[in-house]
């Protein structure tokens, strides 16, 4: 390995740093790679303009209601994924994030129609059910030196279940009212948008979740272990990181955030249905990894993440505007995703 | 078609920067058929970069390659081996949940007429090539079953049996046991008979004595000269390294004494799960003093390293008997974070795996185990962990762009001074190190040496594995003798002598020097 590769590796891998304002041409293209997935987004974003339909020279893709849409239409995906970033940062990886989104859908559902919960209640108890559900699973498979991936397989299927039984297996339709069968008026803001009806509810809740990972990925002590222990476990360990606490915590995170699109989801869709968030884990990797994080654990970032989620979500977009037929978007986004994963090594230059 | 005589490797005006710093500068390099021929210089001198440029790791740099007479350009290590240039790795690569037989033949396994992978084959080759080599290793072994040392024979041999004519060899001495040494030293000479030539990168001047016949000695990126070993003397060799006389490797010691700091008494631990290879102590008692400088000495796989791993709370999980306590406190050895807690601190002997994050910053790596200080209810503040990261790179001199440097793109001796900075922040009463100068250079050895005196001036105990039996006369007040996991022998260094101390490690059961 020689030591000019590691330079150009490093760029986008000292993520823990605050970036600094880039002054000269050196900095500028280190600058484009720390951001590589933002970087990734521009280029995404511009084809998008360019291949856009057009009525009336509008560029329908660019309408701020086209745009706001891309991004409520990403904000589920984009708030699980910020919790899988946690996760595969310490080289896990969150199979059970899709099964969580459907229990936490018909869970809130449930409880308002049914158990005739308020909208804060229902709320804290299915992010706390999300919660321990991740926890539980961090728990098993740091305890008991099991892959994460098994672990959280196992996970995907109990939570589905899970959510069958609480269910019944059907669907719950939510509305609202005030008498009995009826969820409270207030859990419909989910499916609305804010500031002179400009942006989307779920937008605005990604995005607070985005900011406060960030925050926390970049300041505190938590954060350093995250990343040693992905770094390096056996490192982490002598250091005094206490490995099993920290691993525990990601998934937690992870699956409380997974609670907290699968709440959005009912929200939105004015209904819970264990069928809810099928195969979401995949969106949700597949933006972690776009972003840039490793893998293998010890290098990203949510920024990453959260560019990666706008930009698979402006692709879709950008496919369904055209009127691409379906299989044939299958297939762009499998080319674009695997393109994206190859530039990300090749800009790494290593391994 | 050779040009002079015996000159099978030559290069010439050798120029590679990375990103502006100039790690050779017209560097000219003969190796001739049949020699051994040491490459000498401190970390970052740019040993490391000549041997990548020849060994095809470093395809794009300035300057002429010819062996045997004729320009060669490897693109890739792959396209050197082809040219018989074979290198045996610090970190080996071997794969180690295969076999030794697999692992010798990898990527060019034996097959049967039908194409078939033939395993029966394979064994017998490997049989052959290990015999070839001169090393007694059962060849359907694990590789991960094996020592270091072992492992690093499968490597030899696997070079041998790609017929390589040129063998690079990076620290092989590091992590071997004198018995080990002595066995590779005689596999060296028995290359030279066979007219293989060996670049021999080592940080031990007393083993070049052994083995080479010519070395080149860097600095700073630049040739200072070639010399015949024999006609040379040690100081010699260190002043062209150092560029200026090493007056004293090891300082002055002379600290007074004063009251016990860690107690061991009958420390025995029984593993839930034994390990071939490993022994755990048994009915360890000792004790280090305040200020004092304790070595632990043994030959490998004398258990060394599971008693530092033990006493840091990282030993094997099992029944454990005895008494351990830091200053009249109990310790009770449950975790890393329990001892570093009580004011323990750690070296491990395998820095890469076991100490540092590698694609980290030495920010990240220097404070890891630290961060409370740092940190108000868990946030850091930057700027103060910035300011003593800072203040770790100056004190330790630690060589590195920045204090953003990946800890990946420093040189053994810099990463290690990393994990001494970490240590350090910890502010233990009681340092455990385990081969603190394995893979050093010579200059970064004293600058350890000299830090643990200071520190030890300051009142810390530290208690310090090693294999280089020098270093453990010059750096303590007593030493240790493990044999087996049991304390052989408990000598002052100032009456010990490296015959008592491998007396004492090989007693009664030669068997174990392997």
């Amino acid at each position: 390995m020689t030591e000019e590769s590691n330079r150009q590796g490093s760029a986008g891998r000292i993520l823990s740093k605050r970036p600094a304002l880039p002054s000269g041409r050196q900095e500028w293209v280190e600058f484009l790679f720390r951001f590589q997935s933002l970087f990734g987004l521009i280029v995404v974003f511009l084809a998008a303009i360019a291949f856009s339909p057009r009525r009336d020279g509008e560029i329908l893709f660019l309408s701020l209601v086209n745009l706001t849409n891309i991004l409520r239409s990403v904000s589920e995906i984009g708030i699980i994924a910020i919790g899988m970033t946690f996760v595969i940062l310490v080289g896990g990886i969150d199979l059970s994030v899709g099964s969580i989104l459907g229990l936490a859908a018909t869970g809130s559902a449930v409880l308002m129609v049914e158990d005739n919960f308020g909208v804060l209640p229902a709320v804290l108890l299915v992010l706390l059910i999300g919660m321990a559900f991740g926890a539980v699973q961090g728990f098993v498979s740091t305890r008991f030196a099991v892959q994460a991936f098994i672990v959280t397989l196992a996970g995907l299927q109990i939570g589905r279940g899970l959510a069958r039984i609480w269910s019944g297996g059907q669907g719950v339709a939510i509305s609202y009212g005030e008498g009995k069968g009826q969820a409270p008026e207030s859990f419909s803001i989910l499916s609305e948008r804010v500031f002179n009806g400009l942006v989307p509810v779920p937008a605005l809740i990604f995005f607070i979740v985005g900011a406060i990972a960030v925050f926390v990925l970049n300041k505190t002590t938590f954060s350093r272990h995250v990343y040693a222990i992905g770094g390096n476990e056996r490192a982490a360990r002598i250091s005094g990181v206490p490995v099993m606490r920290v691993k525990i915590t990601v998934f937690a995170i992870s699956g409380m955030l997974a609670a907290l699109a699968g709440i959005i989801h009912a929200g939105q869709l004015s209904q819970g249905s264990p069928n809810d968030g099928i195969a979401y884990e995949l969106d949700a990797i597949a933006a972690v990894v776009v972003g840039g994080t490793s893998l293998m654990g010890g290098v990203g970032s949510v920024v990453g993440t959260i560019g990666g989620a706008i930009m698979l979500g402006v692709l879709n977009n950008i496919l369904a505007l055209n009127s691409i037929d379906i299989n044939t978007q299958y297939l762009i986004k499998g080319l674009v995703i695997v393109a994206a994963a190859a530039l990300l090594s090749l800009r790494s230059g290593d391994r | 078609m050779d040009s002079s005589s015996g000159t099978l490797l030559q290069a010439r005006g050798i120029e590679k920067s990375f990103g502006g710093v100039r790690a050779l500068r017209g560097v000219d390099f003969e190796l001739r058929r049949g020699e051994v021929h040491a490459l000498l210089g401190e970390n970052g001198a740019g040993k490391s970069t000549l041997v990548n440029v020849l060994s095809g790791v470093i395809p794009d740099y300035e300057g002429r390659v010819e062996i045997g007479g004729r320009e060669v350009a490897f693109r890739r290590p792959g396209d050197a081996q082809d040219a018989g240039l074979a290198t045996i790795h610090q970190e080996l690569d071997l794969v180690l949940d295969m076999t030794v037989a697999e692992n010798l033949f990898l990527g060019r396994e034996p097959r049967t007429a039908l194409r078939l992978f033939d395993r029966r084959r394979l064994l017998r080759d490997a049989e052959a090539a290990l015999e070839e080599a001169g090393i007694s290793l059962d060849p359907s072994r694990k590789v991960r079953s094996l020592r270091v040392g072992e492992r690093q024979m499968v490597e030899i041999a696997r070079a041998l049996s790609l017929d390589a004519r040129i063998l690079i060899m990076d620290e092989p001495t590091a992590a071997l046991a004198d018995a080990e040494v002595e066995h590779l030293f005689s596999v060296v000479r028995e290359l030279r008979q066979r007219e293989v030539s060996v670049i021999y990168i080592s940080h031990r001047l007393e083993e070049l004595e052994e083995v080479a016949d010519r070395a080149t000695v860097f600095r700073n990126g630049e040739v200072v000269g070639t010399v015949e070993v024999p006609k040379s003397t040690r100081g010699q060799l260190i002043r062209m390294m150092v560029g200026q006389p090493v007056s004293e490797l090891y300082p002055d010691a002379g600290v007074e004494k004063e009251g016990e700091l860690l107690r061991v008494e009958g420390l025995s631990v029984r593993p839930r799960r034994p390990k071939r290879g490993r022994s755990e102590p048994r009915d360890v008692s000792i004790n280090v003093g305040r200020g004092e400088i304790v070595g632990l000495a043994g030959i490998m796989g004398s258990g060394r390293t599971e008693l530092l791993e033990t006493l840091f709370g990282m030993g094997a999980s099992g029944a454990r008997a005895g008494l351990v306590s830091l200053e009249g406190e109990e310790l009770k050895l449950g975790s890393p974070r329990q001892a570093i807690a009580a004011g323990i601190g750690f070296v491990p002997e395998d820095r890469k795996e076991l100490g540092l994050v590698l694609e980290q910053s030495v920010n990240s790596n220097t404070t890891i185990a630290a961060l409370r200080r740092f940190a108000r209810a868990g946030l850091m503040n930057g700027s103060r962990e910035r300011e003593a990261v800072d203040r770790t790179i100056s004190d330790l001199n630690i060589r590195a762009s920045g204090r953003n440097a990946l800890v990946r793109t420093l040189s053994g001796g810099n990463q290690q001074k990393v994990l001494f900075g970490r240590q350090l922040l910890i502010k233990p009463r009681l340092l455990l190190l385990d081969e603190p100068t394995r893979g050093v250079d010579v200059g970064a050895k004293a600058e350890i040496y000299r830090l643990l005196s200071g520190l030890a001036a300051d009142g810390m105990g530290i208690l310090m594995a090693s294999s280089e039996l020098p270093e453990l006369l010059g750096m303590c007040d007593r030493i240790y003798v493990l044999r087996s996991g049991r304390i052989a022998a408990e000598l002052k260094a100032s009456e010990a002598s490296q015959e008592a101390i491998l007396e004492a490690a090989t007693a009664g059961d030669e068997r174990e020097a392997v």
